[in-house]
């Protein structure tokens, strides 16, 4: 295994285990802002593994510039450039993650606001009476 | 533009349009009611021309934006089920928003309730109409999060702010799941348009974006567990079902019926679009297997759910818990129908989808009319009341009679087909429709003895306004007619969208020939 496989595999792991403690934050933490925070996290590891879906190992990197305007040139820069359209997808994913985040940050402030504190535990406690 | 691209972008406008019209008018509320009747009923036209259109036409509809065509760019491919589901979305938003007015008469904000409104019917439609499987994630988005704003629209009430956050977080999880599969669906197929997926899935080939790179029976079975995972939390079925009985509820009562009877749908339908076009007809055996094994976790998934959500409504002391159980149990009809994979079980899936949508909304629209008046949503309190508002009992007791299945209402027949789709597979599975049915038809007459005959809890005097009640004949009488007309419906419009849905290849045909006008250099 040459080192680029090797850190290709290990970037792969480490983004699974990402998956795995944003999961386990989400359910077992009691805190509202660490679960939204474990979401946020939950949704970069996602978005950089779809970016890593459309990367492409080539040795030597080349910067994605097209050299000529040729047939030839384009052939040989398609063969080694990496996919864009995963990095387009989610850019957007990142647009729409922004709205949800914001979305749940106003509704924790005002969870906040009616019940004094953010422990998913004394909430439920509480229940939904005034 | 053509109807097609424009259905969805009315509404879009609309909301973008109304925060800044309402500063200039300054919130006059006539003003932003008649705003919002404009823009659901410009929409409805339009939709009803989207509908007559994919019905005259033998083929799915196609709009591409930008010109730009399939593999490239996102199209917009309508066919007769997306048309027929999006005409009766934008009917019952259209009347949800002349229910709106008198039923938010005491709240502030209701330029933001409309902005929000609108916005979700234009993620409704977009989700139907979409060809584009990036675009679904988009659009379920879109949905989604006016959605989690309006649950929240009591924002000083506890119950309402809670379950807003709780419907958000799962919600999210599951879209992002959904984007993660679809990111896998990429990687393995090269390509995220809805058809060119369709063509690979089923060994054809599609201009431009070459043969499936990965393996193909590993990526599906991966991507398409993630993503019905993202679809049951849509869809609340059970074990994902626990956000819907405290978000539905603590909506004010109109979105409360937009949230029964439309946004779970969004689940359903982009699951029938998976199963049935992309992954529909002849497979190769391994991806046959793997559309097998969902379908019967979906069959058994929708049967444990129709179950619970009967036996849990009989639990409730609040009449819109009841009401939101009762739609985890009809999501489970629908999951049992569309698990099955055949075309019987489309077909009782589209007409129960319809059938369950007006209903439930009447229901919803109907026991709103009380909590108006009563200001409380325990039975108890609503109990004598039916005797003061006429119309309003009369509504409910239509909704209930429906939607647990006597004849000659509409979800009789729907209830009827789904029980044939399923006798089909096994008789166990038809009697969960049956034993459901009755459990749930306990649960309804309570509520309705308690609101007819109950001995009233203080003594008030209750009118009724006449927009609302204007809205709940009209959706009762549209359950009465759809009850009675239900052959011709069946055989006019329900059987053609269920062959279109099938025919994956007319589906592909379709957009290969936009695509065929692609010139490479």
């Amino acid at each position: 295994m040459s080192t680029s496989e090797f850190l290709w595999a290990y970037l792969w792991v480490v983004l699974l285990l990402t998956l795995a403690v944003s999961l386990y934050g989400i359910i077992a933490r009691p805190n509202m802002l660490k679960k939204i925070i474990s979401l946020t996290i939950l949704g970069d590891a996602v978005n950089v593994m779809v970016v890593l879906i459309g990367y492409r190992l080539t040795y030597p990197i080349a910067p994605p510039i097209l050299p000529s305007l040729s047939k030839e040139a384009l052939e040989g820069f398609v063969s080694s450039a990496v996919d864009p359209l995963p990095q387009a997808l989610v850019i957007t994913a990142v647009v729409i993650g922004m709205a949800v985040n914001i979305l749940l940050a106003v509704l924790a402030i005002q969870l906040y606001r009616l019940y004094g504190t953010l422990d998913v535990r004394e909430i439920a406690k509480r229940g939904g009476e005034e | 533009m053509d109807v097609v691209g424009l259905t969805p972008i009315i509404p879009v406008l609309f909301a973008f349009g109304l925060p800044l019209t309402s500063i200039i008018i300054k919130g006059n509320r006539k003003i932003i009611q008649a705003y919002a009747l404009v823009g659901t009923g410009l929409t409805l036209i339009s939709a009803f021309k989207l509908f007559q259109l994919a019905y005259s036409s033998d083929k799915p509809l196609i709009y591409t934006f930008g010109k730009w065509v399939a593999p490239i760019g996102i199209i917009y491919e309508v066919d007769r089920t997306s048309a027929l589901i999006a005409l009766v979305t934008a009917a019952l938003m259209f009347l949800i928003a002349i229910y709106s007015y008198r039923y938010l008469e005491h709240e502030e904000g209701l330029e933001w309730y409309y902005t929000l409104y609108l916005g979700l019917e234009a993620g409704l439609l977009g989700v139907l109409l979409t060809g584009d499987a990036f675009n679904l994630f988009v659009m379920i988005e879109v949905t989604s999060i006016a959605a989690y704003a309006l649950v929240a629209f009591y924002r000083g009430r506890r119950d309402a702010v809670h379950a807003a956050l709780k419907y958000a977080f799962i919600g999210a999880i599951g879209t992002t799941m959904y984007f993660l599969a679809l990111g896998i669906l990429y990687g393995a197929f090269g390509t995220v348009n809805l058809a060119d997926l369709t063509a690979k899935v089923h060994g054809m080939d599609f201009p431009l974006t070459g043969a499936p790179v990965g393996d193909i029976v590993v990526a599906s079975g991966v991507a398409l567990a993630l993503a019905t995972w993202a679809f049951l939390i849509k869809s609340a079925i059970v074990p994902n079902h626990f956000w819907l009985p405290e978000a539905h509820p603590a909506a004010p009562s109109s979105i409360s019926a937009v949230l029964s009877g439309l946004v779970v749908n969004v689940g359903v339908y982009s699951l029938i679009r998976f199963l049935y076009t992309v992954y529909g007809g002849e497979l190769a055996p391994g991806l046959a297997k793997v559309v097998g094994t969902l379908g019967t976790v979906l069959i058994a998934l929708g049967a444990i759910s129709a179950l619970f959500g009967a036996l849990m409504m009989n639990a409730q002391r609040d009449v819109k818990k009841l009401i939101a159980y009762s739609t985890i149990m009809h999501m489970g009809y629908l999951f049992m129908a569309v698990g099955l994979g055949t075309q019987l079980g489309l077909q009782a899936a589209l007409f129960h989808i319809i059938n369950h949508a007006i209903a439930k909304a009447l229901l919803f629209l109907a026991a709103g009319m009380f909590i108006h008046a009563a200001g409380s949503r325990d039975i108890s309190d609503l109990a004598g009341l039916g005797r003061q508002m006429p119309v309003a009992t009369f509504s409910l007791a239509i909704a209930t009679l429906s939607l647990v299945g006597i004849p000659p209402f509409n979800v009789f027949f729907s209830k009827l087909l789904l029980f044939n789709a399923l006798m089909e597979k096994s008789f166990a599975l038809a009697m969960v429709i049956v034993v459901s049915s009755v459990t749930a038809l306990v649960a309804y007459m309570r509520v309705l003895y308690r609101v007819w005959l109950g001995k009233p809890s203080r003594e008030v005097v209750m009118g009724e306004s006449g927009s609302m009640a204007f809205v709940v004949l009209l959706l009762a009488a549209a359950v009465v007619v759809i009850g009675l007309a239900a052959p011709v419906i069946l055989q006019h419009y329900i059987e053609p969208a269920a062959a279109q849905t099938m025919d994956y290849r007319l589906y592909i045909q379709t957009a290969l020939e936009y695509a065929s006008r692609l010139k490479i250099l």
